[in-house]
């Protein structure tokens, strides 16, 4: 017994994230967005530019202090050529908060014009090794994984923020050059798999 | 079960010492019980947590005369966290007597620091060290362990040297602190003799 979960944690411990230059896996999964309903797949939404994934979700107040932000980027880099998509991979059954219609009220109170989707297994985060909210994955023109992790170094007030990671890393993706930071972390609520 | 676990708290940690089948692990196997708090649940020892940055904390884990030493990453808004902390401080009061510190780090806002105290003085977190973490998110985490996401819950079991043996990354049971501090008291390499076990 002991040695079983010293096992299970060591396995837990070493089951990373996907690595950088990595595409991105379950890209044909379909996912039904809050905007409009309809399903889309990662693949569907890659854009010339790039792609950006990011694992969020309503109720994390990690993801809420962040989540003006990651929907004005989203916006914004969509019109430059990154596809964007957010999922949302938490089991509402834990969280009803995080169920779909408050995720179309969120898609609506921040003016989402890139797809909010559930991710009714959770297996799409788990596919990437997702374990945050909130977590962005950005490919590159080629489908290569260029930048993962967090969004910027202040969660509560945009105003305190001195590293613009994700910002930054968009720029970089879409003048076709490596983001200068690569990997970053912030601390955030754990995705609660189904 | 559950009394007996606490009773024989030494005894059970020299019987995984010995190598047989962790006892104290067995017994965490059973139903969860309610916290059973060895004085008032809600007693004016609990911490008082205070802001803190990355090397304050890790002075506070390495500090000389602890077996062992338990850090818990936690926030008062994190369901999970708030669920599972009545294992940890029962782990805690199970085997305080041993030498085992428990350090609690929130990831709330300094301002909520009340918040923070209130919480934990009703769990009942008597003797424990508390702190609100500052500093840059990044080298925090890395700086703890560079394999740990960021996600809350997460938590970390050190050595009497400070030396990091264990991490759990989300929700920690009762079996595996159990196991791991057994795993610690153990002799190294499975060496015939044990170390004397707690400190003065």
């Amino acid at each position: 017994m002991s040695f079983a979960a010293l096992i299970l944690a060591t396995t837990l411990a070493s089951a990373g994230p996907l690595s950088i230059g990595a595409p991105a896996p379950s890209g044909a999964t379909k996912m039904k967005s809050a905007l409009d309903g309809k399903s889309v797949s990662i693949a569907e939404v890659a854009g010339k530019a790039g792609t950006l994934v990011v694992f969020t979700c309503n109720h994390c107040p990690f993801a809420r202090g962040w989540e003006r932000r990651i929907a004005d980027l989203g916006n914004a880099y969509a019109k430059k050529g990154i596809g964007v998509i957010l999922i949302n991979a938490n089991d509402p059954a834990k969280y009803p908060e995080d169920g779909y219609a408050e995720m179309q009220a969120r898609a609506k109170t921040l003016g989402l014009q890139v797809p909010y989707v559930i991710d009714d297994t959770s297996n799409v985060a788990r596919a990437f090794g997702a374990s945050v909210t909130p977590e962005a994955f950005l490919f590159d023109k080629n489908g290569k994984l260029a930048y993962h992790g967090t969004v910027d170094d202040n969660h509560t007030d945009p105003a305190k923020v001195t590293k613009r990671y994700l910002a930054d890393a968009l720029e970089a993706v879409v003048a076709g050059k490596p983001p200068a930071v690569a990997e970053t972390k912030g601390i955030g609520c754990g995705i609660k798999f189904r | 079960m559950r009394v007996r676990a606490q009773m024989f708290a030494g005894i059970l940690a020299l019987a995984a010492l010995l190598g047989g089948r962790a006892g104290a692990a067995d017994s965490a196997v059973d139903a969860p019980a309610p916290p059973r708090p060895a004085a008032s649940p809600k007693s004016t020892g609990a911490p008082l947590p205070t802001p803190a940055d990355l090397a304050t904390i890790l002075a506070a884990v390495r500090a000389p005369g602890a077996r062992a030493v338990l850090v818990n990453l936690w926030a008062t808004w994190c369901d999970p966290c708030r669920e599972e902390m009545p294992d940890l401080i029962r782990f805690y009061r199970a085997h305080r007597a041993e030498g085992l510190r428990l350090v609690l780090v929130s990831a709330d806002d300094p301002e909520s620091q009340k918040d923070v105290a209130r919480f934990l003085a009703e769990a009942g977190a008597d003797g424990a060290q508390a702190f609100i973490k500052t500093g840059d998110d990044m080298a925090f985490i890395n700086g703890l362990d560079a394999r740990w996401s960021g996600a809350l819950p997460a938590s970390f079991l050190y050595d009497r040297r400070g030396e990091q043996r264990q991490f759990w990354p989300g929700r920690v049971t009762l079996p595996d602190l159990e196991a791991a501090l057994a795993q610690i008291a153990a002799p190294p390499k499975g060496g015939p003799h044990h170390e004397t076990k707690g400190h003065p």
